[in-house]
């Protein structure tokens, strides 16, 4: 009799790349069969795992072809030809933030290099296959053309990536200012620059987000650099840092900090989102019309020690849960855009007022590139953990 | 002649073990130690809520002789919701375990779950401190990098914002006295940094910055506490949040986060804030072979006053290497 294994079966949308499903526990066999690629014939469609095989390997039975095979990075098998090493399946315990994936950068991998180009939304063009899947979040450093040239300006930014091809993305920053320099890894100062991916960028939700853009008016339309997870009642507040000697004022509309207040001294201003636009755009009731307009064009050199501005949950006004919808519980958990997709996931606690802190830490396993299939591919997925694993 | 050795007559049981168990290197735990304590009630739903009043306008003008009353004020409140959420680890031990080991399987297990337990708790304080607290640059410092390395002026520009947000302060002043190497240490607000940044620091020393064995008197100084400067008080732990090769330059990034009193609120569950759980193997399987030993607890977290805390985020002086 089984005393202490888990087995967990349900369906999934792929992502076309790294596709996250949630389990209440760390399965050592996952099996995902693929009825879009079944039926149409063509592609991957059926793929499983062994804990023993290590993580991101993978067996995968390819239509027309056969069983093929998936190793670990280096692994000492090796994947069966023309397969890439680590794109199986994986394990993880979203449950710490600050960790990051694998960076890429000049020769990261053979041939690797990449470069910015300026645009109102920056494009980034990769030699290699980048890896990445919309609403993935990266950040970038050392943008160096030169010493004095670049786009060091947004170093260090959280950017949710909208992925165009397997080799292209865009992120949200405006990199057509004058003060912006095309950047390329391959002709730049020490091949230095790179980028990794922001492994859990949501795990504790709402909280504070950077801004990419302000559109100023009678109500305050702001867009974020990654998803902001606020919900319509959400209380929010302001930091717009200045820059001295910069005109047009970087970043623009300082007005809207919710300190100094000259009215009520010592009692700070927040604004309320009136409308949700998007995973990265809300529109806030503060009516900005007089305001300075949004700037992002500031020296190179000037980006050393420069905060960001931002925009911070700080409460909310609302008295109920998170509405039902076809399919979920009758008091659903609270839906957070967590940087695996572009789709919300419902967490894994229970039902919460909209717009509370919440927590959305959890643990499951991947469905690598490899073998998820494309983008919106049904899978339907198996996952157990047995009382015993005999390694 | 022969002479009996160890090597025909050795001992039957070659090891002892030592009396006391070693140590083990556990973080210290400061976030715990900032915040506000509130207990959510049992049979009181999932969400904790705060309310906070606002301010209503001075009446800063005068109402002349018209003898007609001025506007009134419509009262206004903020309101901050917290959900609760559920956390636990345990153990499953073969009752041979517990049978054959010499030293207290239960005993030590038990305490590492009370530990994992009340590490757990800061940790995730400190992520949510990392993702829901706004950001201040460093750049102070010498090394070009954004954020730079902590310079004076940043302790002083973050003292100043919370200053200026009318933050309570956590720790009044101590009182100079006729000590040598000593100075008096002002009233404070407390940053929780890395014991990665203690280099920094002792760099700063004799320009503003003490560390506690130059306080006056190190009565109030707390176990974590590595210094103060201007008006804060530092609290390291090797657990504070670094977010690796993340700066514009690729450099470590430190999360030092200030804050005051009331900045944030740690949430227990009335009658749930920690449980150790024993089962005797008994209500294992058919021969009752394992025993379970388990923490469960349950927590949830708040910023309540936005204006009273800021993570001043840095990087570390260039030419020190790390561990």
């Amino acid at each position: 009799m089984a005393e202490y294994s888990r087995l967990a079966s349900g369906k999934v949308l792929s992502v076309g790349g790294d596709t996250v499903v949630t389990v209440p526990f760390l399965p050592d066999y996952i099996e995902v069969s693929n009825a879009t690629a079944a039926q149409a014939a063509s592609g991957v469609t059926r793929a499983w795992w062994n804990k023993n095989m290590g993580q991101g390997a993978a067996f995968r039975n390819l239509y027309g072809t056969g069983e093929q095979y998936i190793d670990v990075l280096n692994g000492s098998i090796g994947s069966t030809a023309g397969l890439t090493d680590g794109t199986g399946f994986k394990t993880i315990q979203a449950g710490l933030s600050l960790q990051y994936g694998p960076a890429y950068y000049h020769l990261s991998v053979a041939t690797a290099d990449f470069s910015i180009s300026s645009a109102a939304n920056a494009v980034v063009d990769t030699v290699t296959d980048h890896g990445l899947v919309s609403g993935n979040v990266v950040i970038f450093s050392n943008l160096y053309q030169t010493a004095s040239t670049g786009m060091q300006q947004l170093a260090g930014i959280p950017f949710e990536v909208t992925v165009v091809t397997s080799k292209q993305f865009t992120i949200c920053w405006d990199t057509t200012g004058s003060n912006y320099t095309a950047f390329d890894s391959s002709t730049s100062l020490n091949n230095a620059g790179s980028f990794k991916q922001v492994l859990y960028p949501a795990l504790y939700v709402p909280g504070s987000s950077y801004i990419c853009d302000i559109t100023l008016g009678a109500t305050t339309t702001v867009e974020t650099t990654a998803p902001h997870n606020f919900v319509v009642g959400q209380e929010v507040a302001f930091r717009i840092p200045s820059m001295a000697g910069i005109i047009p004022p970087v970043w623009g509309p300082s007005e809207l900090n919710s300190l100094p207040n000259v009215l009520i001294p010592g009692s700070p201003i927040y604004g309320y989102v009136v409308s949700v636009t998007d995973r990265n755009t809300v529109v806030v009731n503060i009516d900005s019309t007089t305001y300075g307009a949004w700037n992002n064009n500031f020296p190179f050199l000037s980006f050393v020690g420069k905060t960001h501005p931002q925009i911070v949950a700080v409460g909310d006004v609302n008295t109920g849960g998170w509405p039902i919808s076809a399919g979920s519980d009758l008091y659903p958990s609270p839906l957070v855009y967590d940087g695996f997709s572009t789709g919300a996931r419902r967490t894994i606690n229970g039902p919460a007022i909209q717009g509370a802190y919440i927590n959305n830490t959890f643990m499951g396993f991947v469905i690598g590139s490899g073998v998820a299939g494309s983008a919106d591919d049904v899978l339907f997925w198996r996952a157990y953990m047995s009382d015993k694993n005999y390694p | 002649m022969s002479i009996t050795t160890s090597g025909n007559l050795g001992p039957m049981i070659l090891q002892s073990l030592a009396p006391a168990m070693l140590y083990v290197p556990t973080p210290t735990m400061n976030y715990i130690t900032v915040c506000d304590k509130v207990s959510m009630p049992a049979n009181g739903g999932t969400t904790m809520r705060f309310m906070r009043p606002r301010a209503l306008q001075p009446p800063t003008i005068q109402l002349g002789n018209s003898g007609i009353d001025p506007p009134a004020q419509v009262p206004q409140r903020d309101i901050i919701d917290a959900q609760m959420a559920f956390f636990g680890t345990g153990c499953i031990i073969n009752e041979q375990v517990i049978l054959q080991d010499q030293e207290g399987v239960l005993a030590w297990v038990s305490e590492r779950l009370a530990v994992a337990m009340r590490q757990a708790e800061d940790l995730i304080l400190r992520d949510y401190v990392v993702s829901a607290a706004s950001v201040i640059n460093a750049g102070g410092g010498s090394n070009s990098d954004n954020p730079t390395n902590l310079g004076l002026s940043d302790f002083s520009l973050v003292a100043t914002t919370l200053d200026t947000n009318n933050a309570y302060k956590f720790m009044s002043g101590i009182e100079g006295m006729d000590r040598f190497g000593t100075g008096p240490i002002r009233s404070s607000y407390f940053m929780l940094s890395s014991t990665e940044l203690q280099t920094d620091f002792d760099s700063l020393v004799g320009q503003g910055v003490f560390n506690n064995w130059n306080y006056p008197t190190n009565s109030s100084s707390l176990p974590s506490e590595w210094g103060s400067v201007y008006n804060l008080r530092i609290l390291t732990s090797s657990e504070a949040p670094v977010a690796r090769g993340a700066s514009a330059n690729g450099q470590d990034v430190y999360y030092n986060t200030v804050c005051g009193k009331q900045a944030l609120t740690h949430i227990n569950q009335d009658g749930f804030s920690m449980n150790l759980i024993y089962r005797d193997p008994y209500y294992s399987g058919m021969l009752a072979q394992n025993a379970t030993l388990a923490v469960k607890f349950a927590q949830a977290q708040a910023i309540t006053q936005d204006t009273a805390i800021r993570n001043l985020i840095s990087t570390r002086l260039s030419a020190i290497s790390g561990p």
